[in-house]
């Protein structure tokens, strides 16, 4: 497209500018109402019924139609002419009798007896004739025999040169024409022309029939037919729009009733009138609303009990464990005291108690959080000590794994109004299954923000996840490898509270990994609480991960999207999608 | 909204495409059905013959002023163009054009031959003339207007000077159409037309002429025309024409004897319209075949000519007529060249002081009339009715000094009525001879009487002049209408009968006594008898009717004292009379008088 801006005075160009302009209202305004109409087509079921019912009627309808005034039309048409062509013929006859009498053009009382023959033939009175005009004219002999018509009228108009041609051809043939020749309005004539052989050569005789019965008969036809047809596709249209009305109403409401199931309101129903198909389908629906309501209650009763039992469960381990644990500590602090292997039991003994505690702990955070008593305690809080924090409060774990953790995170204070609490746990957590999961290799934790959100990606590079292992992550207790013994402190349940503080915040918690390309996990929060996210100032995908389509391009933007077997699909975006509307792969949100 | 656009529009295609799809369209092309009637080829192509053209005479100057007579006949409506042709550029303009039915050629008789002078640069003509009548667009030929006995023009070279060859031109020509009875004798034929009579009970002849020019073909057309416009002037008080406002819609047309009128005759019923086939089957009298008449395109009535003039014939006339004569006051049988004898309708008692004698057949009867001489010299009429020999004869009351021949009149049912002339005044009488004096419409003398053989049509001579005039029946008695005089070149008339149905016997003088045969309305004459040697005083003549009769046209007549028959003339002598006893020795025979034909 041109867009160049030179500016031209030309005021031809300007015009075509504005013509240009106007072209691009006309068809975006058609455009716009194409895709309404299109959307409608697709949306509306009755629509699409009562169109398709209209479209095939028109047809069928208007095809009748048209043959039937077309065939009322000629029988109107073959009637006259056959009428016409019959006077025609006798007048024909009647003339050339009359004529017979005379030899020469020449003579006196040729002139009289064409005068008399033609009103003879015309019927005398033009009142009762019913508009018919009769003509005899002598071609050949011009100025000899001069042209009669009765009633007076100038007919010559109405001779076309064709028909002239063929008459004095010796055929006798018809026209219709249309002209004035009696009456003040046109009308239409049927123009009927015989010869008439004299004795000194050929004369022509003339019939005009006026067709204004017949137009108006065939008029009257048409417009009966037509109004018949209209109705009738009308009729149809409105049969079909009730019938599909009938249908689709309760589908309607079926569909805005399981809306509302799937909603939660888990006590709709609809209304179930008479006994037809559709009550049935309103009456199986119910049964399978109730027996659905009935089983998620059941569940929501089930998992209630669950977690209050573990809750309880929880609880009431904490008052033995309190116990146990001030004794275990009792043993632990005279270890030296006791035999070795006493002692290495002591050790071991405080060990799981930590690990124990740490359960506990987790288990009763779980439960709040699934009691719905987690409170976010939100404050603007600068995440870049959040971040040394941890990096600092994990660097002696990491070194001794062998695993150095780099920082990137902006010099300037990121202010969000977070829990620093809950983030820092979260970071700790994403931080220590990386570190955890390093196998030697550096992990990196970057922080980034926007206008709207702040974001940290932990970036490691252990063996990665398995395509669809992003969700499992997040599972309470998940392991990859369940062979595997748990050898760190992990619980099994630090992803998942991870989880339930990201939610807390209205934030997103996400995970990206490939076979051998490590993984990373990006935490997406909003600078303001309660904000909504649409964004994140971070991608998910690391850069330097090895896509199996060869990458994005150069500053392209990766699509990412449900693929095969629940597996998630990334490649390149196919159009220049701003990032809002980018298919993404959340979890949580 | 948008499911009603929708609908909208649908509707809309529909409509036009019904609409547009099945008019009756506004033009459409030429069709050609059929190939139209071709003319027929075996049309006769018969035409008439014209009067010569200017350039026919060359320079015979004579000619020319003869073709310049007979330019005006042919069909009416061409004439004064004819006519214009023999006249002068300039001169044109000084006759002026008439149209339709007001054109009427004036019918002159010329006294003389043309006077033919040659002047300075032109040659003065001067035509004498006797006007004999005015011949209307309709082939009437009505009583003159014109009084002119001379007219003049001049001939002027149609050439350079001195070539004479190119012919001439008229110059100063008359302002009239002039037509020489000469013409109209050659280019028309006088065509006789029967009208019924007021009681529709007898068809009275009328005469139209018919041009030459006119093809045969339309000839039933002309003829029909005639018969609606009704008869001529003088005969309306007598006979009724045609139903009023009936006119011929367009011509009559057909060939090959089957001929079709339309007519728009108001009151027609079957009747009229027989009595109309009869009417026209004796009109078209050489025409056979079938005449078809429909009344406003309705065909009523195929006439079959020849059969209707069989049915319905025209004069009931004896086809053996006898003659008879008077001799030495009796009537005898007359035989001439062979021909049979009749009997004698009077008995001998009564057959004596006879003057002159009518008779007439009437069904198996004989009407006998006689005029009787008194002693005292005066005449009377008697009369007598007989199936055989009339015995006796009613002698009527009155006595006159001269009494001429008494005639019957065909009376058709009603009481016989005659005619005779006494002492110059006409009379009729009855059958018991009873006169009494018919009023006629014009003074003077009459001197001859004769009924027409219809009984419908009288001719009179009075004052020496022949005229015709029509009689009316109603209430049975006879009624004279208007005479109409009749312009001879005889002058004197003395005699008069009918020889035809149109035609007269008339004896007079042109110069030396002659007989003249003359046509009803007078326009043509033809001598019969150029010198009879003496005044004619008694004429009789035989008819020449439909029926085929040797005697046909023959007439008798007396002049001197001496009676004469025609074919051959011959002076009919003392033995042809029959039953007479010779006279004794020494004594001069008688001459038979007052020849008469018994029909």
């Amino acid at each position: 497209m041109t867009t160049s801006p030179i500016p031209d005075l030309d005021p031809t160009s300007r015009r075509r500018g504005a013509a240009r302009e106007l072209w691009r209202g006309v068809s975006g305004r058609l455009a716009r109402s194409l895709a309404r109409l299109h959307q409608t087509w697709r949306r509306s079921l009755q629509v699409r019924v009562v169109t398709i019912t209209l479209v095939t009627s028109s047809l069928l309808v208007g095809g009748f139609a048209y043959l039937i005034a077309d065939k009322i039309t000629s029988i109107l048409l073959d009637n006259a002419k056959t009428d016409v062509q019959l006077r025609l013929l006798n007048g024909a006859e009647y003339a050339a009798k009359q004529f017979s009498l005379y030899s020469q053009p020449q003579e006196a009382q040729l002139q009289e007896t064409i005068d008399g023959t033609v009103n003879y033939l015309a019927g005398g009175d033009p009142q009762q004739n019913s508009g018919v005009v009769v003509a005899l004219t002598a071609d050949n002999w011009p100025g000899v025999i001069e042209a009669r018509t009765s009633p007076s009228a100038n007919v010559r108009p109405l001779i076309s040169p064709e028909l002239r041609a063929a008459v004095a051809d010796g055929n006798v043939a018809n026209q219709i024409r249309t002209g004035r020749l009696t009456g003040d309005a046109e009308a239409k004539y049927l123009v009927y022309g015989s010869p008439v052989p004299t004795r000194f050569g050929q004369v022509e005789l003339y019939y005009f029939v006026p067709l204004t019965l017949q137009d108006t008969t065939a008029a009257q036809a048409r417009a009966t037919v037509v109004a018949t047809g209209v109705a009738l596709v009308l009729l149809l249209g409105l049969l079909a729009a009730l019938v599909t009305r009938l249908v689709v109403i309760p589908v309607r409401v079926a569909a805005r009733t399981a809306q509302r199931l799937s909603a939660g309101l888990l006590d709709q129903r609809m209304a179930v009138n008479g006994e037809d198909d559709l009550a049935l389908l309103a009456a199986s629906f119910n049964q399978m609303a109730t027996n659905l309501q009935r089983q998620i209650l059941r569940l929501e009763e089930m998992s209630r009990l669950q977690r209050r039992f573990t809750s309880d469960v929880s609880h009431e381990l904490r008052t033995p464990l309190t116990t146990v644990r001030m004794a275990a500590d009792l043993i632990f602090a005279e270890r030296d005291e006791f035999d070795p292997a006493v002692a290495r039991s002591a050790e071991l003994l405080q060990a799981e108690l930590d690990r124990f505690e740490e359960l506990l702990t987790d288990l009763l955070e779980i439960s709040r959080f699934d009691a719905g008593f987690a409170v976010l305690d939100a404050e603007p809080t600068d995440l870049v000590p959040v971040v040394h924090r941890v990096a600092d409060r994990l660097a002696g774990l990491a070194e001794r794994v062998g695993v150095a953790i780099e920082l990137d995170v902006p010099t300037a204070p990121v202010i969000a109004e977070i829990d620093p609490r809950r983030v820092e746990r979260v970071l700790r957590n994403l931080v220590g299954n990386a570190v955890e999961h390093g196998e030697g290799r550096p992990v990196r934790i970057t922080l980034g923000m926007d206008e709207t959100a702040v974001a940290l990606t932990v970036r490691d590079h252990g063996v990665g996840l398995k395509p669809g292992e992003e969700k499992l992550v997040f599972n309470r207790f998940w392991r990859a490898d369940p062979s595997r013994a748990r050898q760190t402190g992990g619980t099994g349940l630090g992803l998942s509270i991870s989880l339930e503080d990201a939610r807390l915040h209205g934030g997103w918690l996400e995970a990206w990994g490939a076979p051998g390309q490590g993984a990373q996990f990006r935490l997406t929060l909003p600078a303001r609480a309660g904000d909504r996210l649409t964004t994140s100032p971070l991608r998910l995908v690391p850069a330097d991960a090895t896509l199996p389509f060869g990458g994005a391009p150069a500053g392209g933007l990766l699509a990412i999207g449900p693929g095969p077997a629940g597996a998630l699909a990334v490649g390149p975006a196919p159009d220049a999608v701003p990032p809002a509307e980018q298919p993404r792969a959340e979890v949580g949100s | 909204m948008r499911r009603r656009l929708l609908t909208g529009v649908l509707a809309g295609v529909l409509v036009l495409g019904v609409a547009a799809g099945c008019g009756i369209p506004d033009r459409s092309e030429v069709q050609i059905e059929q190939r139209g009637p071709a003319a027929e080829t075996n049309w006769s192509l018969g035409r008439g013959t014209e009067p010569p053209t200017r350039e026919a005479s060359g320079s015979d100057a004579e000619a020319f002023v003869r073709n310049f007579l007979a330019a005006a006949a042919g069909e009416p409506d061409r004439a004064y163009e004819r006519v214009k042709r023999f006249i002068a550029t300039a001169d044109r303009n000084g006759l002026p054009d008439k149209q339709g039915s007001e054109v009427a050629l004036s019918v002159v008789r010329l006294t003389d031959d043309p006077v033919i002078e040659p002047d300075v640069d032109s040659m003065k003509v001067t035509i004498s003339v006797q006007q004999v009548g005015l011949l209307r667009a309709n082939g009437m030929l009505v009583p003159p207007v014109a009084t002119e006995s001379t007219y003049e023009f001049r001939l002027i070279s149609a050439g350079p000077v001195g070539e004479d060859d190119a012919g001439y031109y008229v110059s100063d020509p008359p302002n009239v159409l002039l037509l020489s009875d000469d013409a109209l004798r050659r280019y028309y034929q006088a065509e006789a037309i029967y009208f019924w009579n007021s009681d529709r009970t007898q068809l009275v002849p009328d005469q139209r002429y018919l041009s030459s020019a006119v093809p045969p073909q339309r000839r039933v057309s002309e003829v029909v025309r005639w018969l609606t416009a009704g008869p001529s002037d003088w005969l309306r008080i007598g006979v009724s024409g045609l139903p009023d406002r009936t006119e011929m819609i367009n011509n009559a047309t057909g060939s090959d004897g089957r001929w079709e009128v339309n007519l728009d005759m108001p009151g027609a019923d079957e009747r009229r319209l027989e009595q109309l086939g009869t009417q026209l089957a004796w009109s078209l009298r050489e025409l056979h075949g079938t005449v078809e008449v429909k009344i406003l395109n309705q065909s009523r009535k195929v006439i079959d000519l020849a059969e209707q003039r069989r049915l319905n014939p025209l004069d009931l006339i004896e086809v053996n007529a006898r003659r008879y004569c008077v001799y030495e006051g009796a009537i005898h049988s007359l035989t001439v060249a062979g021909e049979a004898a009749g009997s004698v309708p009077v008995a001998p008692e009564v057959n004596h002081d006879i003057v002159s004698a009518g008779l007439r057949r009437v069904d198996a009867d004989v009407l006998v009339a006689v005029v009787m001489a008194g002693e005292d010299g005066r005449q009377r009429l008697a009369v007598g009715r007989s199936g055989g020999v009339v015995e006796t004869l009613t002698t009527g009351p009155s006595r006159y000094a001269e009494m001429s021949r008494p005639v019957w009149i065909r009376s058709d049912g009603a009481r016989p009525t005659g005619l005779v002339v006494a002492d110059g005044r006409l009379y009729r009488f009855d059958d018991q001879a009873a006169t009494r004096q018919v009023q006629l419409s014009l003074p003077g003398r009459v001197t001859a009487v004769a009924p027409a053989l219809d009984g419908h049509r009288l001719a009179l001579i009075v004052d020496g002049t022949l005229h015709v005039a029509a009689i009316n029946w109603e209430g049975g008695v006879p009624t004279v209408g208007p005479a109409r005089r009749l312009v001879s070149s005889l002058t004197d008339a003395t005699a008069v009968d009918w020889s035809a149905a149109n035609r007269l016997l008339v004896a007079g003088s042109a110069g030396r006594p002659a007989i003249y045969d003359v046509t009803v309305d007078g326009a043509l004459e033809t001598p019969l008898r150029e010198d009879t040697g003496s005044q004619v005083d008694h004429l009789a003549a035989y008819p020449a009717t439909a029926e085929r009769s040797p005697l046909a046209g023959s007439f008798m007549y007396e002049a001197n004292g001496v009676a004469y028959r025609s074919n051959p003339f011959d002076r009919i002598n003392r033995d042809q009379v029959q039953d007479v006893t010779p006279p004794p020795a020494g004594v001069r025979p008688g001459n038979p008088t007052a020849p008469v034909f018994l029909y």
